[in-house]
């Protein structure tokens, strides 16, 4: 689609501003997401910030990336929000099961990695390393001195 | 031939890589490069930097070019929808609210601004206030996949109507097998009509806000994911774990503490159901 955000379409080098090449954190959220859609049972996943912005996304073709992107985000801020208003300790991992399989979505301050699962996956296995996968990205983010 | 060091002990210009280089070439480079270090990039230049930081997670790299840029240019609206994204990253709303905002003066039928808007609107529960953003939006830029998928979620969505306190305690819980250290223990309709809940009214009113909007969303998540209806879910906090159950009519919900495992908190929340005969 065209992109109706009309912000510019990235173009430029990868150092930063004062020249001085810093480690992609976008690569670490790749990394992290190709780790887990590798789990069985795991169709597939994409990272999502919050703002909406799909930073990686490894879903077959069939699956509808922008809509699916949109809808993790809201889910996940109403997550972090109600865990916070409910003081329950901050938002960490999900899961959302149906007839047909199941939806994980781990969040962080940099964003909300989400999953989709087959019916019947380990949901213990796939929590587990959502868990530690949500611990890497907030270190990403500790690292960059956010709190 | 003569070594680099002899290149340069003898004042031969040479470029990055060591090669010797013409004079012409070496002076042509050399007032570039100073014309570059004192001419003020632009903040068109400065926002595609910034955009890019961002989808690369380089958040705060991304946040001093937009504001460098917005310093030089302030009625950008991409620096502002930029600068609306960053705040939302760092969760700070009302900032972002503002951005937005700052988006549509300069541009009213900003898509992206408007969908902004939308998404705060749901996160403070104004569905109401939610769907004009997101109608303006789609009637802008049709080809909008993600405004298309919160609309049609919201579509259905009536303000959760809260039962008065006169209605809620229909339900004794004594005859409940309440799993040790389990609270929060509630019952809305799928609409968010509240059955029953435990707490305080405040609470009462908070917990079903809450759940009925996270079914709400994690089912309309499910669809689009071609998965069916929602029948379970767990949410991990820090410090407790909730689980959920629904028929589609009526959701169930308990928090227990962390150290329950998910697939020991479903059976005790399958209990649960059971022990209420629940019938949507």
């Amino acid at each position: 689609m065209a992109d109706p955000h009309g912000a510019p379409d990235p173009t430029a080098a990868h150092d930063s501003a004062d020249g001085t090449p810093r480690p992609s954190r976008a690569q670490a959220f790749r990394e992290t997401l190709f780790e887990l859609i590798r789990l069985d049972g795991v169709r597939g996943g994409l990272i999502v910030t919050p703002d909406g912005l799909v930073i990686t996304s490894e879903l077959p073709p069939r699956f509808p990336v922008e809509a699916l992107a949109a809808l993790a985000a809201t889910l996940g801020r109403e997550l972090e929000l109600g865990a916070s208003r409910l003081e329950r300790g901050a938002f960490r991992t999900a899961l959302f099961s149906a007839d047909d399989g199941t939806v994980f979505l781990g969040g962080s301050p940099v964003g909300y990695v989400t999953l989709v699962a087959d019916r019947n996956v380990s949901v213990e296995t796939v929590r587990a390393a959502l868990g530690r996968a949500v611990d890497r990205l907030r270190g990403t983010w500790r690292t960059a001195g956010l709190t | 031939m003569m070594a680099v060091n002899d290149d340069l002990q003898a004042g031969h210009p040479l470029d990055e890589g060591g090669r010797r280089v013409g004079l012409a070439t070496f002076l042509e480079r050399t007032w570039s490069g100073l014309t570059g270090l004192v001419r003020p990039r632009s903040a068109a230049s400065l926002f595609r930097l910034a955009d890019q930081y961002r989808h690369e997670g380089r958040y705060e790299d991304a946040a001093d070019l937009i504001a460098e840029g917005l310093r030089s240019a302030p009625n950008i609206a991409v620096g502002h929808l930029l600068d609306a994204y960053l705040h939302v990253v760092f969760r700070e709303m009302p900032a972002a609210k503002a951005s937005f905002r700052r988006v549509l003066s300069l541009d009213p039928y900003h898509p992206r601004a408007l969908f902004g808007l939308a998404r705060i609107a749901l996160e403070e529960g104004d569905i109401e206030g939610c769907r004009p953003f997101l109608d303006r939006a789609i009637q802008y830029f049709p080809d909008f996949p993600e405004a298309k998928a919160l609309q049609e979620m919201v579509a259905t969505w009536s303000a959760p109507a809260v039962a008065a306190p006169t209605a809620v305690g229909t339900i004794t819980t004594d005859r409940l097998r309440l799993p040790p250290g389990a609270r929060d223990l509630i019952l809305t309709h799928s609409d968010g009509t509240l059955v029953f809940a435990q707490g305080s009214e405040e609470r009462q009113r908070q917990l079903a806000l809450h759940m009925t909007q996270v079914y709400r969303i994690a089912s309309a998540t499910l669809a689009r994911a071609g998965l069916g209806a929602l029948r379970r879910g767990v949410v991990e906090g820090a410090s407790e774990m909730t689980f959920l159950r629904s028929d589609g009519g009526v959701i169930l919900g308990v928090a227990l503490p962390h150290e329950v495992e998910a697939g020991a908190g479903l059976v005790q929340v399958g209990r649960l159901w059971t022990d209420l005969n629940i019938k949507a």
